[in-house]
Parts: C-alpha cells; structure tokens; sequence
C-alpha cells in the first residue's frame, strides 16, 4: 500500500530557487519537489496524479530540464534552479499559454500547468521544432481530455509566431 | 505534417481559461485550511470475504490520529448510489470487491494517516470469488445480493427472429468481448471537509451532480439536506466517473467527528481500485441478410459484468438494449441482456453509456455482412438506414431525424474511402481503411426522472446571474452558458456572472450526464430570455420615460436608437429584483420503454490504419469525422469534445484495459494501465459539424460529450481487417492476436 517511499527520513537544509528567489527550507531529506512546492511554498500549479512518473502533471523546469516532479526530492535540490507554471505569467501570459486559450489547448486543465511547462521547455531549447521533435518533447504529459490536438495546434501556433 | 482541421471556426477564449492556462485555478485537491487533517480509507483485502473480526484500537493509539471510523460510526444509512443504495459506506460483515472500505482515518499528516491504516486489524475468512458473470448467473451459484446476481434484465422483441432467419442468404453469428476502461480522469477522486461553525458541512469535492451528492450524504449523514453545502465544480475530468459518490461519505464522517476540516485525496492506485469503470460486455450477435443486402433478422445477447454493486449498471444496459439496432431497419429483432453482479471491480457510468460497446459489435455485424455479400459497406448501411421520420430503435416515437444519412453522405466524401490501396514498399506494413456509424441518445429517457431549469436574475453589480446546477468537468460547460445567454439575452460577456457547481447558490438543473447539459441550457435560455428582457424592459421604460417597445437588451445596459441609456447597474434596485427561473423535464418519448430516448445524435467515422506485421503494433494515421448534433455552440468546446473522445476511444480499441484476474486488478497505475499519448494519435483528424436539424425541430442543439467515442472502435477494427483479412472480436486488440494472424494469412 506505500504510495509514498517513506524512510525514516532526516531533516535537512536545502538552498535553491524558485521561480527565480531564492529558497532556504528545512525539510526532511526525502521531500518530493511536487509537495515541498504544493505544500511549503503555496504553489499548486504542479498536480498530481501518478506520482510515479508516467503522466507529467507535475512537470517543472529544473536548471532548463523538463522534470517530474514528484520524482525528485529534497536532497537533489540544493543549488538547483526551479521553474514552475507560476512563472510564467509574472508579466502577463506567455505566448504558450495564449496560444493554449485560443486554441483549445485544454478542457479540464489539470494537465496544462505540465504540458505548458514542458513546451516551454522544447521551446527554450528548440525554436522550431519539427513536428516528430514536438511529439517527443510532449511524450511525457498525459491528458486525458483534449484528445491532444487542440495541444498540437497550440503548439503550431507559438511557433509560427516566433 | 500533423493536421486538425474541422469545418468550425475557432471560438472566445473560455470563461475559465485564465486560471487554467495560469495554473492558478485551485482544484478542491489543491484546498487548504487552517488545522486541517488527512483523511485516508482502508480498502479491501479479498474481493470476496467475510469479516471475522475488525480492531482499530492500535490504530488509534498511534499519536497525532484524531478519528478512525467503521460502521458504527455511520450515522444514517449505511448505504450509497444513485438508484440503489446497495454499496455500504462500511462493510462490516462481508466484503464483495477489493474497493469496498473497511474502516477510514484521519489524521494530522497523510503519512501518519497512511500508518494508522495498516495498523488496522482485519481478520477475513475467504469466500469464493465469482469473477465470470456468466457462472455467477448460474442458479446455483452464491448470490453476492439478497436479490440473486442478477441485477438487471432488459429485452427488446420485434417481428420474429425465428421466422427471419430462415429468409436469409447470409447469416453472421460472432461473439464480442469488450474490455473494463478506466476513467483516468486526471484529477483522482478527492476534496476537502468543512465543519462549519453554523453547525453545517461545506462538502468541497468534484462531482457531476452536486445536489444529488447532497442527497445521498444526507442519508449516510443523517442531516437535512440543508445543512450540508456541496461545492462541486471545477475538477480534474470525470467522463462519467465522479457522479456516483466517491470519497464523499468517508471525508464527510471524519469530518464531523473531528470538529476539522478533513482533506482526502485518492493516489492513482485507490482511484483504480475503488473507483467505477466501464461495463465489460460480452455481445453475442446473429444477424441475417438477403442477397440483396437488406437485413432481415438480429438477434443479441449481452451480458454485462456490473462487479459488485449496482450504481447505474441497470440504465447502462438499458442503453446497449435500446442501441442494439442503431440507425438501422431490421424487422425481426430479439434483444436479451444481463447486467450480473460479480466480485469484480464496479461498473457504473462512462462515456457513452454502453453505447460503445453495443456499436462495435453491430457495426462488426454490418461490415461481416457486407464482406459475406461482396457488397460495399457504405452500400449496405445505407440499405439499411431509417428515414426520417421513422421510429428510434425500439420502436418509440423520437423527434424525426435524418442526422443519420447525413454524417454518412458526409463521410462518403472522405478521400480516405477512395483511398488507391496500394501497400507501401514495405511488405511487412499493411494499409486499411474502414468505416463505421453511430446513433446515440441523449438524456435519461423514459422513465427516468429527468427535470432540469435555471434562474437568471440580475445582481445588485449590475451583472447578469445565470444560475445551473450544472458541473464543470472540462468539458466547457461555461463556456456553452456564456454563448447561449450572451447570444439570448443580447448582452456582453463582460455582462455576465456565471453561477454553478454550489448548492447553497443554484438551482436544480439535474446530472452534467448523459449529453444533456448543452441542450438543457439551451432549453432554459429558450424560456428565460423573453420573460427576462421583458423586465428588464419594463424597468428601464419605468426609469427613463421612454416606450418600452422603443428600447432594446443590448451589451452593458439598455438601448435607444444605438445609443446606450441606462447601464445594468442602474436597473438594479434591493426592492425589485428582477429574476425569473425555469423548470422543465428533458424531453423524452411518449412510449412506455423504460430508458427510451427522443433525441439523439449521430456520427461517421473513417479510418486508415497501418498494421505493422512484424511487431503486431497498430497505427492509426486518419481520422476523419462526421457529427451531426445541431448547431454549434462553442466550436473550440465541440471539437475539443470530439476530438477527446475519439482519442480516447482509440485508447479503449487498442491500449486500455482494467485488467483483473481472479477479481483483483492486475494493473493499479499508469505504468500497466496504458493512456494514449501524444505520440498514438493519427497526424491527421478532421472534424465535420453538420448542424442542419430536420425542419421544424425545435430541440436547439445536442450535447457532443458521447457521440465522438462511439464509432471509432469498430472502424479500426474494419480497417485492420482491411489490412491483414484478419477480424478482431475482443477488445483491446492485442499485438499477439495480429502476430498470430499474420501466421495465418501468410
Ligand atoms: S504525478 Fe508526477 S509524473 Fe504523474
Ligand atoms: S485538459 Fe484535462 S487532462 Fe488535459
């Protein structure tokens, strides 16, 4: 019945940033990222729902990597840049998340917080990805809703304005 | 070159897209209150067994656990669902699946909630596992319900099969076995519990249907209705899957018992578990022919395992019963279902509503008759088809359609049909092509109670307050209320305030199931728009000293001559609320046929796929669509829903399956329980809307939600056959079954 790895876990100090400002926590060793985010800084934009690294709702940006966050926990963090959806809109939607409203890139929206990230994180890397280099970077997120084509037409939207 | 394309422009942004696109919409499951503890439920052990013995007192003791609760501490009925209330809150003597709840706590962090859980001691004495329905209908066989195991029979008879058969040149007989699908909504089942001060309960958690949770707690509650609060939308999805109770009842006792608020929030594995699933079907079908293609007699059989409690599994297989003929004519038909109680995991309400799996084996039918009588299966549904004006399935008066013969001239215009099928250079790749059709109900249908309404009122902002009891799933059920008012009312966007999903605030508009919410709004507004303005009116002609008849409803206030003279705001006045509100019942058949439909929508499908004969793996590369379910409300919302469903139905035909074995799942998450990603889906969809209804139909436009699911399955399979000459009868097909086709063919 574990969900969680629970080890009789130590408490440790991390320093790292978030969303660019700078973290200092005292949380136990083994802390996932998705709870120290949800629960110790206030950001639910992360979601859960596998939580064994299979559906990317909880998808973040670590020093420029997609990562899932309910697999990386406290002790990997120290020194660590982290980015989550929160981000994003500090000055106003990003283009991604525009494209995404105009073009039905979403019903539910529980998925959307990691899918964003993770074309975010494409995008950062990769201007103008092909279409197989768009479905590899998005291999990673589940949505159950939109079928993923109105996902791919966000996509395509993004990119042909950039 | 990935490519979707639809005939529908694209739409406004959503009402609630901000907040999703942000990440700043808090789900109930992202909820937290000041002193808030963690709720958990212990589930099963054994899928069938007796309760010897249960001690919670070690659990108890563990430090920082402040509740754990069993039957006794139930404080009304021990019972839920939606019908019937077979399913215990509590087992407390015998358990009849490995979801059935045990004991629940609560404590001040999920880990020491999820300790105290297995300090809980069950001692259970094994009971034979019934896990195949059709043993567990033996006579003999021990029944897992006062009632013996089965639960429901539905049947159909017209004309007499035994007399068609014999007429027949071509008779097909097969037998199709569809699988248990998950839900996998991606928000599992959770929410938090608010004892209020007032003595009350805020109930924050997502569901399809917030009073009818209201109702159902306040039985297991034993409270008025009123003092429990349901706080029912936004959610992570549901796809029918959250309008049973879920976690409800367990956070619910904890929280009362407590004084404080109890967060539950299911893992994955306790979702896969406990929550519903599709009905495994097995579908037998014997369908006739004359040379000349018309179809002379059917005949089915459908047993449906419907696990351990009943839920909506009598409706479902109403459903299947009803659709057994779809659009077609067929004078000699004889339907007999069964919907059995089994130890295996529940199945209740999904998408499609059993509409799925009753299509793939007729449009199965339909295309094996059609290859027997060496005619196009175009030709031979067409044949077939219903006019207009003809009855629904099983005989009952519907509103006159003809969306049928429409989606398929649609679909005949695919350049997929026309496809020049020559095989690619690679000799271990097949191409095929198939097509299929569908005829799907909307509503509850006869019998069933079925109100809806809204109230529509002007709010002391000067905005305009359109209330449903309606749920935001994700399917855009806001953004269909902000179209249908603006567009009847004349108003803005800005103009509105939209109200749902809390029962202290809306009215009673029924369930967000069964495809009807869309036409139920449209229902309301067709009744409120005229008394509304006409208020509104009346006011503002008071107000300003012009003639009514001079003035318009128009964005932000009232109208002359193009000129705006009071804005909403200024109408308001505490002393007369202008509001009005509707109640009315979904229209459904004059005839007595329990669970028959009026309305209904339609569908076309072609497909191509490509067969890869050396791994068995099946890809699907077109898509191409047609629907005809009145006009378009939201176009991004109608494609989104079509396009969903159908990617979803392409999980159901070739990835997903609920596995169990001996009564237990032998998948528990999404490393074993395979979803479509985004590398499975076809690089070309196309949607086509038909919006045209039969002249004269005043029933406005049909939810979308089902119809894109249905007839996907069966054009796949059309198609593989297409491909390898090979016909797949179960469901997910399998890679080995194609290998082992190929073995044969070659
Ligand atoms: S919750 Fe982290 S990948 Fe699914
Ligand atoms: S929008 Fe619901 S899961 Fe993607």
């Amino acid at each position: 019945m574990i969900e969680k790895v629970k080890v009789n876990s130590q408490r440790i100090n991390i320093s790292f940033t978030v969303n660019g400002e700078q973290q200092q926590l005292q949380v136990e060793a083994t802390k996932r990222l998705v709870d120290i985010l949800r629960e110790d800084l206030s950001l639910t934009g992360a979601k859960i729902s596998c939580e064994i690294g299979r559906c990317g709702a909880c998808s973040v940006e670590v020093d420029g990597e997609l990562v899932n966050s309910c697999l990386m926990r406290a002790y990997q963090l120290n020194g660590k840049s982290v980015y989550t959806v929160e981000s994003l809109s500090e000055n106003g939607l990003h283009d991604i998340q525009k494209a995404f409203l105009e073009e039905g890139g979403f019903q539910c929206g529980y998925c959307t917080p990691g899918m964003i990230m993770a074309v975010k994180t494409l995008l950062e890397k990769n201007k103008k990805p092909t279409d197989e280099e768009i479905l590899d970077a998005l291999s990673g997120n589940i949505c159950r809703c939109t079928g993923y084509a109105g996902i791919i037409r966000s996509v395509k939207k993004v990119i042909q304005a950039i | 070159m990935a490519d979707y394309t639809s005939n529908l422009a694209s739409s406004r942004p959503r009402p609630d897209g901000m907040g999703k696109v942000t990440g700043a919409l808090n789900y109930f499951t992202d909820l937290q209150f000041p002193n808030m503890l963690y709720g958990k439920v212990l589930r099963s052990e054994h899928p069938h067994a007796k309760i010897q013995q249960l001690n919670i007192e070690k659990a108890e003791q563990l430090p920082g656990v402040l509740a754990v609760i069993t039957s006794k501490d139930v404080p009304g009925l021990n019972g839920f669902g939606l019908i019937t209330q077979d399913q215990p809150v509590f087992c407390d003597q015998v358990v009849r699946y490995v979801g059935d709840a045990v004991a629940a706590v609560a404590a001040i962090t999920p880990e020491i909630a999820e300790r105290a859980i297995k300090r809980i001691e069950v001692t259970y004495e094994p009971l034979p596992i019934m896990d195949d329905p059709e043993s567990a209908m033996n006579p003999d066989s021990t029944p897992l319900h006062s009632g013996g195991n089965i639960l429901h029979e539905a049947s159909y008879e017209n004309g007499d099969v035994d007399e068609g058969f014999p007429l027949c040149d071509v008779i097909i007989e097969e037998t199709y076995l569809l699988p248990r699908q998950m839900h996998a909504y991606m928000e599992t089942e959770g929410g938090v519990f608010v004892p209020e001060r007032d003595g009350r309960l805020s109930v924050y958690a997502g569901t399809q249907h917030g009073y009818k949770d209201r109702l159902q707690l306040a039985r297991i509650l034993n409270l008025s209705e009123e003092r429990i609060r349901v706080i029912s939308s936004p959610m992570g999805g549901s796809f029918g899957g959250k309008d049973e109770l879920n976690i409800q009842p367990y956070g619910a006792i904890l929280a009362l018992k407590t004084g404080r608020p109890v967060k539950i929030h299911q893992s994955r594995r306790e979702s896969m578990i406990s929550g519903i699933k599709k009905h495994p079907m097995k579908i037998t079908m014997k369908t006739g022919a004359k040379k000349t293609g018309e179809i002379v007699a059917h005949e089915v059989r459908i047993i449906a395992d419907t696990g351990a409690y009943a839920t909506l599994g009598p409706a479902v297989l109403d459903f299947a019963v009803e659709h057994a003929i779809g659009p077609y004519v067929i004078p000699n038909v004889k339907t007999k279902g069964y919907a059995v109680f089994t130890n295996n995991g529940v199945a209740g309400e999904f998408r499609g509503f059993g509409g799925n799996q009753i299509t793939f084996a007729l449009e199965g039918q339909i295309d094996r008759l059609a290859d027997d009588l060496h005619m196009s299966p175009l030709k031979l549904r067409k044949k077939n088809l219903r006019q207009g004006t003809d009855p629904g399935p099983v005989g009952q008066m519907i509103a006159p359609t003809n969306g049928d013969s429409l989606v398929l001239d649609e679909i005949t215009q695919s350049p997929l049909l026309a496809l020049d099928k020559r095989d690619s250079d690679n000799p271990w790749k097949k191409t095929g092509v198939g097509v299929a059709l569908t005829m799907h109900g909307g509503g509850l249908g006869f019998g069933r109670m079925d109100p809806s309404g809204g109230k529509i009122s002007l709010n002391h902002e000067g905005k305009i307050e359109i209330a449903f009891g309606f749920e935001e799933v994700g399917q855009g059920l806001l953004a269909v209320i902000e179209n249908i008012t603006t567009e009847a009312i004349g108003c803005s966007s800005e103009d509105l305030h939209i109200v749902i999903g809390d029962t202290d605030k809306v009215p009673h508009s029924g369930s967000s199931t069964a495809s009807r919410g869309t036409s139920m709004i449209w229902h309301s507004l067709q009744r409120l728009k005229g008394p509304f303005k006409e208020k509104l009116l009346d006011t503002a002609a008071k107000r300003s000293g012009y003639q009514k008849e001079q003035l318009c409803v128009g964005e932000k206030g009232i109208w002359l001559n193009g000129q705006r003279i009071l804005t909403f705001e200024q109408l308001f006045l505490e002393n007369e609320p202008i509001s009005i509100d509707t109640k009315f019942d979904f229209p459904t058949t004059p005839n007595s046929i329990p669970g028959g439909h009026f309305l209904y929508s339609f569908a076309a499908v072609a497909v191509k796929v490509e067969v890869d004969l050396i791994t068995g793996a099946i890809k699907v590369t077109d898509i191409d669509q047609a629907v005809s379910a009145g006009p378009v409300v939201n176009p991004n919302g109608y494609i989104g829903q079509i396009e969903g469903g159908t990617i979803m139905a392409l999980g159901y035909t070739l990835l997903e399956e609920a596995a169990m074995q001996q009564s237990r799942y032998t998948t528990e998450n999404f490393d074993t329980y395979i979803l479509p990603t985004i590398q499975d889906i076809p690089p070309k969809m196309n949607v086509r809307a038909i919006e045209d209804l039969w002249e004269g139909d005043m029933y406005g436009p049909r939810g979308v939600g089902e119809i894109g699911t249905v007839a996907l399955a069966p054009a796949i399979v059309r198609a593989i056959y297409d491909a390898t000459g090979h016909w797949v009868t179960k469901l997910p097909v399998s890679r080995e079954e194609i290998l082992h086709a190929r073995e044969m063919v070659f």
